[in-house]
C-alpha cells in the first residue's frame, strides 16, 4: 500500500529531518512510528501527504509515486488518506456534523448520500447525539473522536495519524486506540506517529523506530523499546 | 448543482461570521469607487455645461436701420445671404425689430421697471445671430462683418470668454479623469489587502480544507463569490450615493440659469454598469490576488531555486 525507497529529507537551512529510510507498508497492516520529538516521524508523515516534497528517494502509494506528483493532482491523493492530528484539526466555525460532512462536500458527493454516510460515521465513533455541538463544546477525547469519523468517513484505504492520542489523558487515549483498531480490521492500512510507550506496548502491533532521522529498528509485533534498551 | 449550492452557502456564511472584515472591505470600495464616480460626475457637469456654452450663438450683429442713413431697404436680407454662404457659419438667423422686443420683454418679464424704460418697441435694432462650425474661427468672421461698416451698428461676441472656458474645462476633464484612475487603482489595492486579511484569519480553515483534499479551486470559490459580492455591494453602494447627491445637487440648483446642474440618468446608467463591472471585478481580483500566495505554500511544494539548492546535500 506504502513503499518508501530511500527517502531522505532536507529542510532549507541544512537539518537533515529524514535520512535514507526504505519501508514496506502492505495493505491492511497497523504500523507505530515511534521515537522521540524531532526523530522525524512526523515529516515522514508529511512526506506520505505531500505536505512535503522529498528530497531524494521516491514514495509510493497505491503504486503510484507520489513525490512526482502534479501539484494539482494532490488533493486526489488527499481524498485516499484519512488523517488524525493531535491538535484535532477541526473548524472551529463548523458543528461536529458540518466538519464531519465536509470531507464529502469536498468530494462533490450529494446531499443524500452524505447524510446517512456521516450518520454511520458518527455511530461508529459514539457521537451521534453530539452531531449539532461545536468542537469547543465537546472534550479533547470527543474532538479527537470526531477528527476520526471526518478522516474514516469516505473509507479511505490509508489512515495517517500523527501523535493522536498526544493530547489525551491515558483512559481518553484508549478509546480513541479502540476506534483506530477497528477501523484497522475493516482492512483500512494505518499508520500512527505516537511516543506514547503504553499504547505500543499494548497493542503489539509492527514498530518502526526513528532516530535523528534514520530508522533504528522494523519489528512485527513489537513494544515501544527493544528488550535491550529496558 | 448540490456542490454549486455548497460554494455559495460557504460564502454567504463566511460573509457573515467575518462580518466586520466584510463591512471593511465593502467601505473600503464604496469609498474609492464613490470618489471615483463622483470626479466622474462632476466632469461630466463641467462637460455639460461648456457644451452648452460651445452651442450656442457666437456673434450677434446689431444692424442700423435699412431705408434709413443711406443703407438700402433690402440690406439686411443681402448680409443675411451672404452671412449663410459663409463656409464657418453653421447656422444663422434674423431677428427682427418686433421679434427683438418680444426677446426683451421676455428676458425682462419680472422687472417692470426695465419694461417702462423701453417705452418704443422700435428702438431695439433689428440683428442677425451666427453660431459658428467651429469655434476659433470667430476673427475671420468679424473681420468679413466689419466689411459693411455703414450696416452694421456693433458687433457682439463671447467668442474669446467661451474658448477661455474650454481651456478651463478641458484642464478639468483631465484632472477628474486622473482622479478617478488613481482612486479605481487604489480600490483594488485596498480589496486585495482585505481580502488577504481575511484569508490569513482563516489560514488554518484552508489548511484543514486542503488536508481532507479540497482543490484549490474548491478552496478559492467561495473567497472569489466573497469578493465578487463585496466588490458589487461597494460600488452599488458608491453609485447610489453619487446619484443621490447628484440629485440632491440638481434640486438645489433649480433656480440657477447660467449653469445647469442637471446630470442626465443615461449618464448614471452607462457609467454605473462600468462601474459595477470594475467592483466585481477587483473583488475577484483582489482575492485572486490574496489567495495565490497562500495556495502555493499550503501545498508544501517549495519555489524551484531552494529546491533545487538542497540537491547536494
Amino acid at each position: 500500500m506504502i513503499r518508501l525507497q530511500d527517502v531522505t529529507k532536507v529542510y532549507e537551512g541544512g537539518s537533515v529531518a529524514v535520512r535514507d529510510i526504505s519501508l514496506e507498508i502492505p495493505k491492511g497492516e497497523f504500523v507505530f512510528l515511534v521515537g522521540p520529538s524531532g526523530s522525524g516521524k512526523s515529516t515522514l508523515i508529511r512526506l506520505m501527504l505531500r505536505e512535503e516534497s522529498v528530497t531524494r528517494g521516491s514514495i509510493f502509494v497505491a503504486g503510484k509515486d507520489i513525490t512526482t506528483l502534479p501539484s494539482w493532482k494532490v488533493p486526489f491523493l488527499r481524498r485516499s488518506i484519512g488523517t488524525v492530528f493531535q491538535d484535532f484539526k477541526l473548524l472551529p466555525n463548523k458543528t461536529v456534523e458540518e466538519n464531519v460532512a465536509f470531507a464529502l462536500e469536498v468530494l462533490g458527493r450529494p446531499r443524500s448520500v452524505i447524510g446517512p454516510q456521516v450518520q454511520q460515521v458518527m455511530d461508529l465513533v459514539g457521537l451521534s447525539d453530539k452531531g449539532a455541538r461545536y468542537p469547543r463544546q465537546l472534550s479533547g477525547g470527543e474532538q479527537q473522536r470526531v477528527s476520526v469519523a471526518r478522516a474514516f468517513v469516505n473509507r479511505p484505504p490509508i489512515m495517517l495519524c500523527d501523535e493522536p492520542t498526544g493530547n489525551l489523558d491515558p483512559a481518553t487515549s484508549v478509546g480513541i486506540m479502540k476506534l483506530l483498531d477497528r477501523i484497522n480490521r475493516t482492512g483500512t492500512t494505518v499508520v500512527m506517529a505516537t511516543h506514547d510507550h503504553a499504547i505500543v506496548d499494548a497493542m503489539q502491533r509492527r514498530v518502526v523506530q526513528l532516530a535523528n532521522g534514520s530508522m533504528l529498528r522494523d519489528e512485527v509485533a513489537g513494544r515501544y523499546e527493544t528488550a535491550a534498551e529496558t | 448543482m448540490s456542490r454549486a449550492a455548497f460554494l455559495l452557502r460557504e460564502a454567504l456564511v463566511n460573509l457573515r461570521r467575518n462580518l466586520l472584515v466584510v463591512v471593511g472591505a465593502i467601505l473600503a470600495v464604496f469609498i474609492s469607487l464613490g470618489l471615483a464616480f463622483g470626479a466622474l460626475a462632476v466632469n461630466e457637469l463641467v462637460r455639460i455645461n461648456t457644451l452648452a456654452w460651445q452651442e450656442g450663438v457666437h456673434i450677434i450683429v446689431f444692424l442700423n436701420d435699412a431705408g434709413r442713413d443711406g443703407v438700402p431697404a433690402d440690406a439686411h436680407q443681402a448680409l443675411m445671404a451672404e452671412v449663410q454662404t459663409w463656409d464657418e457659419v453653421a447656422n444663422a438667423y434674423y431677428i427682427d425689430k418686433t421679434a427683438a422686443y418680444e426677446e426683451y420683454q421676455q428676458i425682462f418679464a419680472s422687472d417692470p421697471d426695465m419694461l417702462e424704460i423701453l417705452e418704443n418697441p422700435t428702438v431695439l435694432p433689428a440683428s442677425i445671430r451666427i453660431e459658428l462650425s467651429d469655434i476659433d474661427q470667430y476673427q475671420a468672421v468679424e473681420f468679413r462683418l466689419q466689411q459693411h461698416v455703414q450696416l452694421i451698428n456693433k458687433i457682439s461676441s463671447a467668442a474669446q470668454e467661451i474658448e477661455q472656458i474650454s481651456a478651463v474645462s478641458g484642464v478639468l476633464n483631465l484632472l477628474g479623469i486622473g482622479l478617478a484612475i488613481v482612486l479605481g487603482a487604489s480600490a483594488v489595492i485596498l480589496i486585495a489587502n482585505t481580502i488577504r486579511l481575511a484569508i490569513y484569519a482563516r489560514r488554518d480553515e484552508v489548511s484543514i480544507m486542503k488536508l481532507v483534499g479540497a482543490s484549490n479551486w474548491f478552496i478559492r470559490i467561495p473567497f472569489l463569490l466573497e469578493g465578487l459580492i463585496e466588490g458589487i455591494v461597494g460600488a452599488a453602494l458608491a453609485v447610489f450615493a453619487v446619484w443621490v447627491a447628484a440629485q440632491n445637487l440638481a434640486g438645489a440648483g433649480v433656480g440657477i440659469q447660467l449653469i445647469n446642474l442637471q446630470i442626465p440618468g443615461t449618464f448614471f446608467l452607462r457609467w454605473g454598469v462600468v462601474f459595477l463591472l470594475f467592483g466585481a471585478a477587483a473583488g475577484v481580483l483582489g482575492s485572486l490576488l490574496g489567495l495565490s500566495r497562500y495556495l502555493r505554500e499550503a501545498d508544501g511544494a517549495r519555489p524551484a531555486g531552494s529546491r533545487r539548492a538542497l540537491e547536494p546535500v
